[in-house]
């Protein structure tokens, strides 16, 4: 290559990097102005006595898990065309949604989390993630801003003394109680309980384990890690312990390995039990046979949508809006939405503290059944915690593998 | 025109370095004025307190990376190092509250430690193996807060971090003690700013003095360094303690701002973006750090910020024009924003004409050298 070759090359590479660069920034522009005009937001003209309150969705757009957020972000959209204007003394409000992405980051939460401060928010729907909301918390309780998460079910998200905190999803100590409850019903005496030191699978394990303490059955913990393919020294520990039943809390992959490791060592007569984690098609495969599976059992951390009164008018009207299938915990958001809107109403105020207040008194009725909030009142260790209307215990949905498959028990 | 950029940069370059960081501490200052008068919104309070503690982090790993020549692609343990140390000794978790200059003092004593223990086996490495190495470092210690529960929590993070009280120990929240409590966002970034500034001070005098040199040294070739009397092990480990210690300061602030600390914070990719800041501002150079950091970090906000203004969905796309920007600068200006003199001469395909006219100026003097002798 001769020297002029050379020079023409680089300045070629620099123009058409800058070229890229500006077609890509223009198709950028062009799309967001596209969705603007899609979504038409009128929101600005304040005519007679209208009065718009701002509420506000932190949820994740961009980062590890896009498609819940956007889903997230689907369910408070669909709220927002059902509860989005609505009449409280004589006088019309309507609501004006303040979307902003916190990429599932704690830091860039913190941001986001200030700026609907600074936006003037009356609530905010969200966050996604547990990172991402723990970080945003106490900006939220030092504004006194309600907050309403429909997809945080880590049992520790709510700190102590917080009362801005609520959430539409099951916490994960439902499903915690819920197994020690079907552990006890089928006469465990002896019970080892095994995570996968995830913040997800650790919570389950310390409920169900203080659960089934408190009745006097004696347990083990145990612990893997995510991805691991070996789970012999695991086996061995509850071999040498000899229990009726192994609660395992993380997700299938290590749950198939440890039953189909556990079936090798002769343990077939141990009553193998998960959480939602373990609750898909996917176990099957992971245990090394249909005949493993067998009778595995999983509880699941909310109830099937056959079961959950709104679902079917909310997932036609979710279709036919997206055109795409109702993605994960949207009904959650879509009622978080709701929730915030009924205890304005209650309120008869749109006073953030009001709000807080009848929150807490609030009783109701969503797409997923009908539910309140934990208070201080009832004794709640977390307050704001969802408590749903009729659950216990017992009655959490359960699952059994029969020829399979997942299949619910009666 | 290019004469008159020539004549501009020429004036520009003969004014004092003080002025402009004079310039850049009190704009630093006023901007949360901006904030009390209403100009500007809260939020851009905490973007400025987490620009501020990136420019420290890029300021810490520049010492290695700029000055030493050393790649770390681990760095964001030692903030984790500083964060957790904090978060243990002035929170609910252990039920300690000790006094804020202790508790920083021991978090960046303890993430120095961590750098001195990981820089024993890994200082005889180089290059690639170095970058490994460090980068699995990283990983070790994120893994091993998620796992270590009793004392971390796991991933569910340690919460309720006490606010700094400046002076005393009490939580009187009224009077002096109240006034001296750090818990609001203007607060915090006074706090940080008053690190960065005298971190930058203590860097800037570093790297004239004979240990920088000694790095510097180390950096453009090791072997002609030893040679010339430096021993390498005592100065390479230098700068990792030392910039292990400056991101445990960084990372115990960032404690008492967030109030709330999970692993998601020390992330893999929080070390490539640190990595990031150094080279875009420009290696070795520490005003070009601190722009390259403050860039890096306020752009998506200034993106964002311009995206709310016109209300659109176009927010979702920021960090996609963020990534265009980056690739657009390294290929038009791999040296970095306000680069160091010696690695701006690096950067750049010297003219070969330019090369021809050195060679041949070498050469004569060669030339004439062999006249004397004969």
């Amino acid at each position: 290559m001769t020297k002029g070759a050379r020079m023409l090359h680089e300045r070629t590479r620099k123009v058409l990097a800058l070229a890229l660069a500006a077609i890509l920034a223009f198709g950028l522009f062009g799309t967001a102005g596209c969705t603007e005009d899609g979504e038409g937001d009128g929101g600005e003209a304040t005519e007679g006595d209208v009065e718009i309150i701002k509420i506000g969705v932190q949820t994740a757009l961009t980062g590890p898990l896009p498609d819940y957020g956007e889903a997230a972000k689907r369910g408070a959209e669909l709220a927002l065309e059902d509860f989005g204007t609505f009449e409280m003394d004589g006088k019309t409000y309507q609501v004006e949604l303040v979307v902003l992405d916190d990429k599932a980051e704690p830091a860039e939460s913190a941001v986001v989390a200030q700026t609907m401060v600074d936006e003037g928010v009356v609530g905010v729907i969200g966050s996604l993630t547990t990172g991402a909301t723990l970080s945003a918390i106490p900006i939220y309780a030092e504004n006194r801003i309600p907050q309403i998460s429909g997809s945080v079910t880590g049992p520790k998200a709510n700190a102590e003394g917080v009362d801005t905190f609520y959430r539409t999803c099951w916490s994960d100590a439902i499903q915690g109680e819920a197994l020690a409850a079907w552990a006890l019903e089928l006469d465990a005496k002896k019970v080892v309980l095994m995570d996968d030191n995830g913040a997800y699978a650790v919570g389950l394990a310390d409920v169900a384990e203080a659960a089934l303490k408190a009745e006097g059955v004696e347990t083990l913990r145990q612990n893997c890690q995510s991805g691991d393919k070996d789970l012999s020294a695991q086996v061995a520990n509850v071999k040498e312990f000899g229990p009726d039943a192994i609660i395992f809390t993380g997700y299938h992959p290590e749950a198939g390995l440890m039953r189909k490791q556990m079936l090798e060592a002769g343990l077939a007569d141990v009553i193998f039990m998960g959480g939602d984690g373990i609750k898909s098609a996917e176990l099957i495969a992971q245990t090394g046979g249909v005949e493993n599976a067998e009778g595995i059992y999983a509880t699941f951390g909310g109830f099937p949508e056959d079961q959950q009164p709104g679902y079917e008018a909310f997932a036609a009207k979710y279709e036919e809006k997206y055109g795409d299938a109702v993605g994960p915990y949207a009904q959650n958001n879509y009622d978080a939405f709701g929730a915030l809107i009924a205890a304005i109403k209650a309120a008869g105020s749109t006073d953030t503290e009001d709000i807080i207040a009848a929150l807490r008194e609030l009783e109701y009725e969503g797409v997923t059944g009908t539910f309140s909030f934990a208070s201080e009142a009832d004794g709640a260790v977390s307050v704001g915690d969802i408590v749903v209307a009729g659950l216990t215990p017992s009655n959490v949905p359960r699952y059994v593998v029969e020829g399979g498959e997942f299949v619910a028990v009666k | 025109m290019a004469a008159m950029t020539e004549r501009i940069s020429s004036v520009l370059a003969r004014v004092p370095r003080g002025v402009y960081m004079a310039l850049a501490v009190v704009l630093a200052a006023g901007f949360p004025l901006l904030n009390v008068i209403g100009v500007v919104e809260t939020a851009w309070l905490r973007v400025g307190v987490m620009s501020l503690l990136f420019v420290m982090l890029a300021l810490g790993l520049n010492i290695v990376m700029g000055e030493t020549g050393l790649l770390n692609l681990g760095y964001i343990a030692f903030f984790a190092f500083g964060a957790y140390t904090t978060a243990l000794l002035s929170s609910p978790k252990f039920e300690l509250r000790w006094p804020f200059l202790a508790v920083v003092v021991v978090s960046t004593l303890i993430a120095m430690l961590a750098g001195f223990v990981i820089g024993l086996p890994t200082l005889r490495l180089r290059g690639d193996y170095l970058a490994i190495v460090t980068l699995a470092f990283g990983e070790i210690v994120r893994l091993t807060i998620i796992n270590l529960q009793g004392f971390t929590n796991g991933p569910n993070g340690i919460t309720g971090i006490y606010s700094p009280l400046l002076a005393g120990g009490s939580e009187v929240k009224t009077g002096l003690a109240a006034w001296l409590t750090v818990d609001k966002p203007i607060e915090y970034y006074y706090l940080v700013l008053v690190a960065v500034v005298v971190v930058s001070i203590l860097l800037a005098n570093l790297k004239n003095s004979r240990v920088g040199r000694a790095w510097n040294a180390l950096r453009e070739d090791e072997l002609a360094a030893i040679s010339s009397g430096i021993t390498a092990s005592r100065a390479k480990m230098l700068s990792v303690v030392l910039s292990a210690g400056i991101a445990g300061f960084a990372g115990s602030l960032y404690a008492y701002y967030s109030n709330v600390i999970s692993p998601e914070s020390f992330l893999f990719m929080q070390s490539v973006i640190v990595v990031c800041m150094v080279v875009l501002g420009g290696m070795g150079s520490i005003p070009g750090v601190v722009v390259g950091a403050i860039v890096l970090q306020a752009l998506p906000q200034v993106i964002r910020q311009a995206a709310g203004a016109a209300r659109s969905d176009f927010e979702v796309y920021r960090m996609l024009i963020f990534g265009v920007l980056i690739v657009v600068m390294v290929i038009f200006r791999p040296e970095g924003l306000l680069p160091d003199k010696l690695w701006r001469r690096e950067s750049h395909e010297v003219d070969p004409r330019e090369l021809e006219k050195t060679r041949q100026s070498l050469f004569d003097l060669e030339e004439g050298e062999k006249d004397l002798e004969v």
